[in-house]
């Protein structure tokens, strides 16, 4: 590895690089910076505004109703979403890898809806979740109450139902990953336990959960970076009603910045997300570490 | 022994299994059956007692509803971006892997930097870029941005590290050029590793809705998860055409997925473990 000086820059390595360095000043840097600047602007496309209007945009944002209601509305999602997707991943992958019989046949079952389209997914639901469709009719069997217009038309239903479908739609994927933790647990641990005389109870608190700890933290930031995106789901089923009731941030900016064309408003919009998401990993790494001992 | 006797008996955590296989896949074969439905009721359930097959809901898809154009569009930018990325990725992860100048580290740290961002945040910008580079509501906007991702250029840094240099060298020795060296040495043995980029690439591409959708604006140009959300709202459209239109969306990745199960499976489970 030493032999090779450090310095001795060949061409060859200029070009190789270059397809990515490209993208990442066309395609990650400039979007980047050109949305900070624009979020400055009043840039609207239809009118051709142009101006600097300094932290005016971020000021109307706040007492926009609509836009603090979807920063709301994400927040319960992501919230909302996240302990079930992570308890039943976890709950999966402890049940798929106890040497349960056909274990790689099920786990790619369970994990099959999380790489079907979300388009696809959303139209099902959709579909499912209709008036006299099959999830009203299970909980009538049940017992139990529906709203009658259906639950993607009711204020008070339609995010849990896109929240429960989300829940629905991802734990398989993150099973998967908590799998791959459990694998990395050596076998030597559990097997001292027992002998030990460590019952399963005392073996998961003290060797599983523990071990499973990175990866929660990696679960968790992915998690809350993709929740805190949602807008295929909401596109698709509800387009933000009823009354702005599954209005998210990411379809706040879609609407605002290429419906409306008010770039500048939208972009700003885009820019408090992107600093709420950088802050909210933040803390969660950061709580997580902290319980380390 | 003593391991398993607090674990539900055999047969009743097989029971358990099924039950929750059959939460993830009822979905599923409720949308085969009804893209196969003559009949369906108007609330969207099967009518199961007088069910029966046909084709119509596929064969009207195409001649009624145009769904030719996207499917192909689908293909075409799927196809090209994995290709893309199979070739930019692993000379990127050869150069980063192997090479050593000033600013390597920079670079390492851009890749990894861009892994974070959250993408859904730069659509404004980016429907801007594509128009003011001129290629807005074409194949360009739709390849070019995803022609080399961070994650790929991350893992295939991450395999071609763990792989013997000497070949690479003795071939540098022989006077072989970089080019070659990666085209005749390195991509044959990262043969596993392109395998679980290209999976994993074409379903992210073949799935995509927000960029093609906001970065075209002519129905020519849709792809099929966006010509398939847009096509919900139609008046002429029913239940069934839908679920068809829909399985031919998830059919492409169903079958992946059954012959690359493990492929992909291994890929998320090793890249989460580097990660």
């Amino acid at each position: 590895m030493r032999g090779v000086s450090v310095g001795r820059f060949r061409s060859s390595d200029l070009l190789m690089l270059s397809p990515w360095l490209v993208t990442l000043l066309l395609f990650w840097l400039f979007p980047i910076i050109a949305s900070l600047v624009l979020s400055f602007t009043d840039y609207q496309l239809l009118s051709g505004h142009n101006s600097f209007i300094g932290v005016d945009n971020f000021i109307a944002l706040f007492s926009d109703p609509t836009f603090v209601r979807a920063v709301l509305n994400t927040l319960v999602f992501t919230v909302g979403t996240l302990p079930f997707t992570i308890i039943f991943a976890i709950v999966l992958a402890i049940f798929v890898n106890r040497n349960l019989p056909f274990k790689t046949f099920f786990q790619s079952v369970y994990f099959f809806p999380s790489i079907v389209s979300l388009v696809v997914v959303a139209l099902i639901y959709s579909t499912l979740y209709a008036r006299g469709g099959y999830i009203q009719m299970l909980l009538s069997a049940v017992g139990l109450a529906y709203p009658p217009e259906g639950f993607l038309f009711s204020e008070n239903t339609a995010l849990p139902a896109i929240m429960a479908m989300d829940v629905w739609m991802s734990t398989g994927y993150y099973m998967l990953l908590f799998v791959a933790a459990l694998q990395s647990i050596p076998q030597e641990l559990y097997d001292a336990a027992s002998l030990e005389g460590a019952g399963a109870w005392h073996r998961l608190k003290a060797i599983t959960l523990p071990h499973l700890k990175p990866m929660l933290l990696f679960v968790l930031v992915l998690n809350t970076i993709k929740s805190f995106q949602i807008f295929v789901e909401v596109f698709v089923m509800t387009k933000g009603g009823p009354l702005n009731s599954t209005m998210t941030i990411v379809y706040f900016v879609y609407e605002e910045g290429l419906h409306k064309f008010n770039i500048g408003y939208g972009a700003a919009a885009a820019n408090i997300l992107f600093l709420l998401i950088a802050l909210i990993a933040w803390v969660e790494m950061k709580l997580v570490q902290e319980r380390q001992i | 022994m003593t391991r398993h006797s607090k674990s539900p008996a055999r047969p009743l955590r097989l029971v358990i299994a099924a039950s929750v296989a059959f939460i993830f896949l009822a979905p599923f074969i409720y949308l085969l059956l009804g893209s196969l439905a003559k009949n369906f009721n108007l609330a969207g359930t099967l009518d199961l007692a007088s069910y029966s097959f046909t084709l119509a809901n596929y064969t009207s898809l195409f001649s009624q509803a145009g769904l030719y154009r996207p499917v192909v569009n689908s293909i075409i930018v799927a196809l090209v971006v994995t290709v893309g990325n199979v070739i930019f990725c692993t000379l990127c992860g050869y150069v980063l892997a192997r090479r050593r100048f000033r600013g390597k580290n920079l670079v390492m740290l851009s890749v990894v930097m861009v892994l974070m961002i959250p993408t859904h945040v730069v659509i404004i910008p980016m429907y801007l870029l594509t128009n003011w580079l001129g290629i807005f509501d074409s194949y360009l906007a739709l390849i070019l941005p995803f022609l080399v991702t961070p994650l790929g250029v991350f893992l295939m840094r991450q395999y071609i590290s763990t792989l013997p240099a000497d070949m690479e060298e003795s071939a540098r020795l022989e006077g072989a050029s970089e080019w070659t060296i990666v085209w005749k040495i390195v991509m044959p043995l990262c043969k596993p590793a392109i395998a679980v980029l290209s999976v994993q690439v074409f379903l992210v591409n073949w799935n995509s809705f927000i960029y093609p959708f906001i970065l075209t604006s002519s129905e020519s140009m849709r792809t099929l998860p966006v010509a398939l959300a847009l096509l919900q709202g139609y008046q002429s459209i029913n239940i069934p055409q839908l679920f068809a239109a829909s399985m031919i969306s998830a059919l492409p990745t169903t079958i992946l997925f059954v012959v690359f199960s493990r492929r992909i499976t291994e890929g998320i489970i090793s890249g989460a473990l580097k990660g």
